[in-house]
This record gives C-alpha cells, sequence and structure tokens, in this order.
C-alpha cells in the first residue's frame, strides 16, 4: 500500500481545464479528476475525452492523481481514465462485491490497452448507502486494487430525509463502522467529522480544519475536498 | 439486563510478581488475570508448567476467580503450559476470528480431559483489541458455548484503528463499537466490560469522586466491570458496578407496591410520579437478584479474608 500521505483529495470538474489547474495553486495531496456531480452532464463526453492529456498535465504536479467516476456510468468512465499518469479511482456508491470485481478486471483489461503498469491502478470507495456499509468489509476485499474506504456524501444518498438538526449522529456510527473494515483489512480510511449544515461547497477553512481534525482523532487519515479553499485547512487537520 | 457474571473488578498481576499472592488477596479484585513472560534461554512451556499451578493458588488467596491471558496466535503451546485446575478460564489477546476461538475450544477440551478439570467448564473470555475482533464480534460470540466476556482494551484498541491516544475529543469516539460489543455479547450469554471515556483511554488514577462517575458511565453504558489498570480503583469498582442501595431501596418498593396493586386487580401502579407495570416489576427482580449476587460474590471474598459474614 503507497504510505505516502493522502490527507487532501481536491475535487476537480473534469471538463474545466482552468479549474483543474488549480490543483497546481492548491496543493492538494490528490488531485480527483471529478466525472461525477461537478460535470454538467452536457460536458461528460467532453471529460472524457480530454481527461488522457488532463491526467498527464496534473501528473507533473506533486498530486497524485485519481479519476472520480460516476456509479451509472462508471464503465465509459473508467475506460475513458485509466492512462498513464493516473493512481486510481474513485468509485462512489459500491454495494456489492461483484461491482468491485468487475470494475477490478475491467481497469485491468484498460491496463493491458494502455501500456499502463499491471495492478498499479489502484481503487478509493466512496460508501454512499446503507447497504455499501453493511458490505463495507466485503466490498473492501473484493478486489486487490482496493486501497482506501471511505465515506462519501451519506447525509444526501440514504434517504434520510430533511438533514438532522445539530449534530448528525448517525454519521459517528457509519464513521466507526468505515474505520474499522478498513483497519481490519489495512486500507487507507478517509472521512472527516463533518456537520450536517457545514459541509461540502459551504465548509467554511475553519469549519474543514475542524472536521479534519476530529476526523483525525477518530482514526481517518484524510477527506474529501470540496472547494480549493478546504484543502489547506484539511491538510492541518489531518497532521499531527 | 443481570449481568451473567459478577466480575465488576479485573486486575492483572505477573506470575514472576514475588507478592502475587499478598497482592490478590490485598486487590479485592473480582477477577485476577495471570500475565507471564516467555523467559528467553529457557524451556518457557516447562518453566511455566512447574510455576502455574502455585501461581493460580496464590491469586486465588483472595476469593477472586483467576484467568489466565493467551495470546491467540500462540494459544496451543501457551494454554498447554498455563492451564491447570484453579482456573475460571482464559482471557485471549489478539483474537480476530471465530476460528480462533474454536481452535482455543478444542484445547482446552483436551486439557480439561488431561489435567483432572470439569470437562466445559474453561471459560473463554476475549480482550476486544483490534479492528477484526470488533468487526466479527459476533462471530466470534458464538464460536464456542464457551464465551463469556468482552474485555474492552481501548487503548490496544484505538492504536489499531489509528485513533489519536490522548482524549482529546469531548464525544466518546467508540460509543458505537462499545454499543455493539455490549449488545452482542450478552446476545451470546455473555457480558462486556469496559470503562467510559475519557477514563478508559487515560487509565489515570483519578479522584475517588470521578472514579465513581466514571464507573456509573460505563454501567449506564451497559458495561458490567472493568479492566482496573490501578489497585485503587478496584473499590469504586465493585461498589459501582453493582445496583446501589437506594436502587435496591427503591427496587424493593416497587416490587411490593406492584404485588398490592395486582391484589387490587390493577395492571399498573404510580410510585413517585411512575407508573410501575409489569416490565418494570421484572426489571426491578432482576436488580435485586444482581445485587443479592454481588453481595454474595462480596461475602465469599470476606470469607477468604478471614471475615465473618453474618
Amino acid at each position: 500500500m503507497n504510505m505516502k500521505p493522502r490527507r487532501s483529495w481536491m475535487i476537480l470538474p473534469a471538463h474545466d481545464s482552468a479549474a483543474v489547474m488549480r490543483c497546481q495553486e492548491f496543493k492538494p495531496d490528490v488531485a480527483v479528476l471529478d466525472l461525477e456531480y461537478s460535470v454538467p452532464p452536457k460536458a461528460k463526453e467532453a471529460a472524457r475525452l480530454s481527461l488522457r492529456d488532463v491526467i498527464k498535465k496534473v501528473s507533473e504536479s506533486e498530486a497524485e492523481v485519481f479519476v472520480r467516476i460516476a456509479r451509472d456510468t462508471r464503465w465509459a468512465d473508467v475506460r475513458a481514465a485509466v492512462h498513464r499518469g493516473i493512481k486510481g479511482i474513485v468509485f462512489p456508491g459500491p454495494e456489492d462485491a461483484a461491482e468491485v470485481v468487475e470494475l477490478d478486471q475491467l481497469i485491468g483489461a484498460m491496463e493491458r490497452e494502455r501500456g499502463v503498469e499491471p495492478g498499479s491502478v489502484e481503487l478509493a470507495l466512496m460508501l454512499e448507502s446503507a447497504k455499501g456499509f453493511w458490505n463495507a468489509a466485503a466490498l473492501a476485499q473484493a478486489g486487490s486494487r482496493v486501497t482506501t474506504l471511505g465515506i462519501g456524501r451519506i447525509d444526501l444518498t440514504m434517504g434520510l430525509g430533511p438533514v438532522p438538526q445539530d449534530e448528525f449522529r448517525l454519521y459517528r456510527f457509519l464513521m466507526n463502522r468505515t474505520l474499522v473494515a478498513a483497519r481490519m483489512l489495512g486500507k487507507q480510511p478517509l472521512g472527516a467529522l463533518w456537520r450536517p449544515d457545514s459541509r461540502g461547497g459551504v465548509a467554511s477553512s475553519t469549519v474543514s480544519e475542524k472536521a479534519a481534525r476530529e476526523g483525525r482523532l477518530m482514526g481517518f487519515a484524510g477527506c474529501l475536498c470540496a472547494t480549493p479553499e478546504q484543502v489547506a485547512a484539511v491538510n492541518l487537520g489531518f497532521t499531527a | 439486563m443481570m449481568p451473567a457474571y459478577i466480575r465488576r473488578s479485573l486486575f492483572a498481576l505477573s506470575i514472576d510478581d514475588p507478592q502475587l499472592g499478598e497482592h490478590a488477596y490485598a486487590s479485592w479484585a473480582d477477577a485476577i488475570i495471570l500475565d507471564f513472560e516467555k523467559k528467553p534461554g529457557r524451556d518457557w512451556q516447562q518453566d511455566l508448567k512447574s510455576r502455574m499451578p502455585a501461581a493460580i493458588q496464590a491469586a486465588a488467596r483472595g476469593g477472586g476467580e483467576v484467568f489466565v491471558r493467551i495470546a491467540a496466535q500462540a494459544a496451543a503451546a501457551e494454554l498447554e503450559a498455563t492451564v491447570f485446575s484453579g482456573l475460571t478460564g482464559v482471557v485471549l489477546k489478539g483474537v480476530k476470528a471465530a476460528d480462533d476461538i474454536e481452535r482455543v475450544s478444542l484445547c482446552l477440551d483436551t486439557l480439561e480431559d488431561s489435567r483432572g478439570i470439569a470437562a466445559g467448564s474453561l471459560e473463554i473470555d476475549v480482550e476486544v483489541d483490534n479492528a477484526a475482533a470488533v468487526w466479527n464480534s459476533l462471530e466470534i460470540a458464538r464460536a464456542s458455548q464457551r464465551f463469556g466476556i468482552f474485555t474492552l482494551n481501548e487503548r490496544a484498541l484505538s492504536e489499531n484503528l489509528g485513533m489519536c491516544a490522548e482524549p482529546e475529543l469531548n464525544f466518546e469516539p467508540l460509543e458505537y463499537i462499545k454499543s455493539q460489543l455490549i449488545t452482542v455479547a450478552i446476545s451470546a450469554g455473555g457480558q462486556a466490560l469496559g470503562m467510559s471515556y475519557p477514563l478508559s483511554l487515560t487509565q489515570e488514577n483519578v479522584s475517588e469522586d470521578a472514579l465513581k462517575k466514571a464507573v456509573r458511565r460505563a454501567r449506564d453504558t451497559g458495561f458490567k466491570g472493568t479492566m482496573c489498570p490501578h489497585a485503587s480503583w478496584i473499590k469504586a469498582c465493585n461498589e459501582g458496578f453493582r445496583p446501589s442501595g437506594s436502587e435496591i431501596a427503591y427496587y424493593r418498593k416497587v416490587i411490593e407496591v406492584f404485588a398490592e396493586g395486582l391484589k387490587r386487580g390493577m395492571a399498573s401502579v404510580p410510585i413517585d410520579g411512575k407508573m410501575i407495570d409489569v416490565p418494570v416489576d421484572l426489571r426491578a427482580k432482576l436488580y435485586l437478584e444482581w445485587a443479592h449476587r454481588a453481595q454474595a460474590r462480596d461475602e465469599a471474598k470476606a470469607r477468604a479474608h478471614g471475615q465473618s459474614v453474618s
């Protein structure tokens, strides 16, 4: 397993080259080229087509390059993403081990086709559903590429109804569950203690640092950053 | 829920302690956990075999139950060297899966048979000190009829989980893990032991008042006792992990008033503004049984100390 620190995973909309190159300014540990929600549907195909060049450019920076695929279009996204320079794939919302096995095999085929070192492309699984959390250990064991197990946007994806008031206590339960599975299997746990009303794009630097710091104290090693401004704060919070 | 065992205070002592018997006797712990070292340059198994029977006897001087702590990864050899008559059971550390328990149970079958110990009598307790033990807790607890207790080693578990070793968070970071272990242990007919955060992590020698409050929080969480890192914890644990005098008085009143209500044809009766019905009456009876068993445990230890018991 790669032991290079991966504290900040900065989301960069893959279709927006100017936004992508901002990673050189904010210096995240990981640049996550996004094919999921930050890319408008109309721009997805163009984003896929440009991904090879974008990966090449970003991989010349200090950041490791991952591509976040969309669950529903994961096959096309993986085909577009596996090129020299990529470090891994972020797979949001896996539920069954068979999905991970299938993706693992597809990545393997693309590695062979594109001259990428066999077995080098990692998989970071972001849990987003009750089924996914329950199957966390099976998912993480489903392929040797899985190096990272994290918590996705569960407040939005788990059908919990309105945003909880005050503390989102279910979140801490799911953090514990993810952490236990990840540590048991030697995977990097991704997560921070976000509060329901101050996460994602609205989380300030102060809030992000606190969320990251508490995440670190709870055993996590890094988290996704929805905005560039969160990167420095997250790096600080995940540094002892 | 009434505890399956009265094990409010566990206290670890080394068999190399030249004052093992004195320390066990003076501790008043409900259970003594014997630790040992494998001495280099010697036949450690033979060495332990020659010393364990006396060590078990010494550890039992104060009336506490005696266990030996074994590493799951080396269980067969360590069990062979340490299991003798007088033990209540073994505490396994480093357990990761159900087959660790199954293997130990088979070893104990053989040792019980060869060493004159009642068949099936030796208990297997599990020190939860790693992520796999948490994840697989249900399978572990169900792996053998011998399973008795999950003892949470919070420092080791926190380290294994990559958590901060210092209690900097203002909430219990293992809340859900503790809840899981308690529920799983009870579901398998056993119980879980542990302390409340942050004392569970700092393991400090705190004031009597702070210790009492921490024990009460642990009891309220569902723990039925804890490993005591200091002998000074034991008294507070013995007193705190059982119904208090005021609780006993209250539950006696509950039983009495509810019985009178039943005679009058009522299904529920009020006491101090609270409604007492069948579940409350049942809980009261369980609490009194728990208190009775804790009292019996204390009396047994008092007799071991030569004290007369009325």
